[in-house]
């Protein structure tokens, strides 16, 4: 009999992960690539990001592929916050590469400018936050992504879990203690019940951290040899 | 209807329906269909129009000759190339006529005269001169205009077509009917060198557009607008120039409410000489446009221009398409969104996070190496939140730590800021605190009090 893999390479048995059509952005960490069909973020596609809060490391999960993505421009389309240009400069995103696109007076203004965005093909990444967005929307936005090869992540509060997207790949993200709990809401691959658990601390944090450091243990009298010593 | 010395000339289908013909008289026409409008025959105008067509068809080729009755004569012998082949010419021809708002017939053929026997008769193209040939035999001898006061005459020998005209004995066709006739014959059958007197297009640029009607809402002034810059494109190509910036400017009713016309300016980053870009950012600049009186007239100015830089010639495309793709997605963005909600970050070096994070409009140039000096050089090690929340939230105190939702825990050692003595001074501690929800904080002390209040700066994303 032959595999259904072999095939067509769109056909993937339940219990595996679906080769993935376009090319993929490897996230940087392994123990989430190997979770993702194709081994990565699927560029030219509509990845669904829900965050239980902002400010939980959203960005610091996607800071290996933005920081791979060769010096092209990042857009941020109508963040929560005001983004912090030396912050990003850190996780190794240059501030030359950063456009913030404000939404104007109407609601529809933002998903006109990611449309436009991604039909451009000029942008590495796009990330677009966004509270509420109807089923067509979704798709119009999942067919302009697929005109180009722009990084798409929308990332929308985690009660959009519920509804229904077109997006092949749906991730959910808590906060967990050093890290960030990911749920696989919708992958092109088996059910996944349990969360994963990606360790994702801000990196001067572990530098500073004056508490939870295990104590060096002590060394006793002429315990070491004089040599390294250096006496 | 356009009525000429009182007999009509012209007519909509709608009054053709009502039973209109070419050629009733005046009171026959009121009679037939009193609703519609009469307008008497404007010479002014038509040539204004002809102006238009052949300003805006410059864009295909430069020898562009007026003929007569209304005919332009396009020489693409050099063009075909270019606009891939006859065919898809002739249909980007047609929807430039189109979209001038005007109907035309397209016809083409070897020689200038077959081509404008073949439009006067709506005779289609004929692309070798045996074909034209083979069509000029059936056209009607009246078409040529020399022909025209001997109609009856030749009739009566019965010499109906043009093949029956050539093919009379050309001395005594001379003796009767003048050299003209002869000469536009031999012009058609590409006996005879055409000499033509082409079109020169002006030094500068100005068009302009009466309406039909008071237009009040200014979307609806796109189309007005897209035949003006149809007939730009056609005068840059003329003289090999491109645009940078053009003004629009929308002419309100004169009289005792007169105004000064409202002027839209587009300036752009990339000099241009396509009007595809031209359209859409004037769509999303008249969508904005909120228009104080009605609308008359439109009048397109191109007042900056420059020489046409050739396009890139590189083998392979660049793989996040090129400079001008990004600098026009900007300049659309800009001007739907506005312009102030379109930002590129410059950090600027100071101590004071929230000054610090400064971010100015897309079309504000920097300089890369101006924008590089001033970040910090240690840039990896200055503990900074990705979100910096536009004003601080004062935090309540709950057993001595600072409450969010949750009692925060101070997770590092503070980093003291004290700058500013010469604006705004800021003297506070920051610290970084985890929740328990097991989010990050950015927070500070506001020091120099007795009592010690704390704030919430920022998140790390």
């Amino acid at each position: 009999m032959t595999l259904p893999e072999t095939v067509h390479p769109s056909l993937w048995r339940a219990d595996q992960l679906a080769q993935s059509a376009t090319r993929c952005m490897d996230t940087g960490f392994a123990a989430l690539s190997a979770q993702l069909p194709g081994g990565g973020w699927p560029v030219g596609t509509l990845i669904d990001l829900l965050v239980q809060q902002h400010g939980i490391g959203e960005l610091r999960l996607l800071q290996p592929a933005l920081a791979a993505l060769d010096r092209r421009p990042i857009v941020l389309l109508q963040p929560p916050h005001e983004p912090q240009a030396l912050a990003l400069a850190a996780l190794g995103i240059e501030p030359s590469q950063l456009l913030w696109v404000r939404s104007g007076a109407k609601a529809s203004d933002a998903l006109w400018a990611a449309e436009q965005i991604l039909r451009s093909g000029c942008c590495g990444a796009l990330l677009l936050w966004q509270q509420h967005a109807r089923g067509e929307t979704l798709r119009r936005l999942h067919l302009a992504a697929q005109s180009g090869e722009t990084l798409f992540c929308m990332l929308r509060p985690l009660a959009a879990a519920q509804e229904a997207s077109p997006a092949p790949l749906r991730l959910s993200l808590k906060p967990a203690a050093g890290g960030i709990d990911i749920g696989f809401v919708k992958r092109r691959g088996p059910q996944r019940d349990t969360p994963l658990f990606l360790p994702l601390t801000p990196t001067l944090l572990q530098r500073h951290a004056p508490l939870d450091r295990s104590t060096p243990a002590t060394a006793p009298a002429r315990g070491i040899s004089p040599a390294l010593v250096g006496g | 209807m356009v009525l000429e010395q009182e007999r009509v000339i012209a007519l909509s289908d709608m009054a053709y329906g009502a039973g209109v013909r070419l050629g009733l008289r005046r009171g026959g026409a009121i009679m037939l269909a009193p609703q519609s409008q009469f307008l008497q025959r404007a010479p002014e105008l038509e040539k204004e129009a002809m102006q238009a067509a052949a300003m805006a068809l410059l864009q295909f080729t430069p020898q562009l000759a007026e003929a007569e009755e209304a005919t332009l004569l396009l020489d693409v012998g050099a063009s075909l190339r270019l606009f891939g082949g006859i065919r898809a010419l002739c249909r980007k021809v047609a929807d430039s006529v189109r979209a001038l708002g005007f109907t035309g017939w397209l016809s083409c053929a070897p020689t200038a005269r077959g081509a404008w026997l073949l439009a006067r008769s709506n005779g289609g193209r004929a692309l070798k001169m045996d074909s034209l040939e083979r069509k000029l035999e059936t056209l009607p001898a009246g078409l040529l205009p020399p022909a025209r006061p001997y109609l009856s005459w030749l009739e009566g020998i019965g010499c109906m077509t043009l093949g029956d005209l050539y093919r009379l004995p050309r001395p005594g066709l001379q003796r009767r009917c003048g050299r003209p006739l002869l000469d536009m014959l031999d012009d058609a059958h590409g006996t005879r060198p055409e000499l033509h007197e082409w079109l020169a297009a002006p030094a500068s640029f100005h068009a302009k557009l009466e309406l039909f009607d008071r237009v009040e809402r200014a979307d609806a002034l796109l189309f007005g607008a897209h035949r003006l810059l149809l007939q730009l494109t056609g005068w840059l190509s003329a003289h090999q120039l491109a645009v940078e910036r053009i003004h629009l400017l929308l002419e309100h009713e004169r009289g005792r409410t007169a105004g000064p016309p409202t002027v839209i300016e587009v300036v752009l980053a990339e000099p241009t000489w396509k009007d595809t870009h031209l359209v859409r950012l004037l769509k999303e600049r008249l969508a904005k446009q909120t228009l104080d009186a009605p609308v008359i007239g439109l009048r397109l100015e191109a007042p900056q221009v420059q020489p046409m830089a050739p396009l890139s010639d590189s083998l392979f495309p660049e793989p996040g398409g090129s400079k001008e793709d990004w600098q026009r997605l900007l300049e659309l963005l800009a001007a739907r969104l506005g312009a102030d909600n379109v930002l590129q970050a410059v950090p600027r070096a100071d101590y004071r996070p929230g000054q610090a994070n400064h971010w100015v409009s897309i079309q504000t140039k920097i300089r890369p190496a101006e924008a590089r000096a001033q970040l910090p050089p240690d840039i990896g090690s200055l503990p900074r939140p990705t979100w910096l929340l536009a004003k601080p939230i004062p935090l309540l105190m709950r057993d001595h730590r600072p409450y969010y939702g949750s009692p925060l825990r101070i997770r590092t050692t503070g980093e003291r800021i004290e700058a500013g003595w010469w604006s705004e001074m800021q003297t506070r501690d920051y610290f970084m605190a985890q929740g328990e929800d097991h989010a990050h904080y950015w927070l500070f002390k506001e020091r120099g009090e007795k009592e010690p209040r704390w704030f919430l700066q920022g998140l790390f994303g």
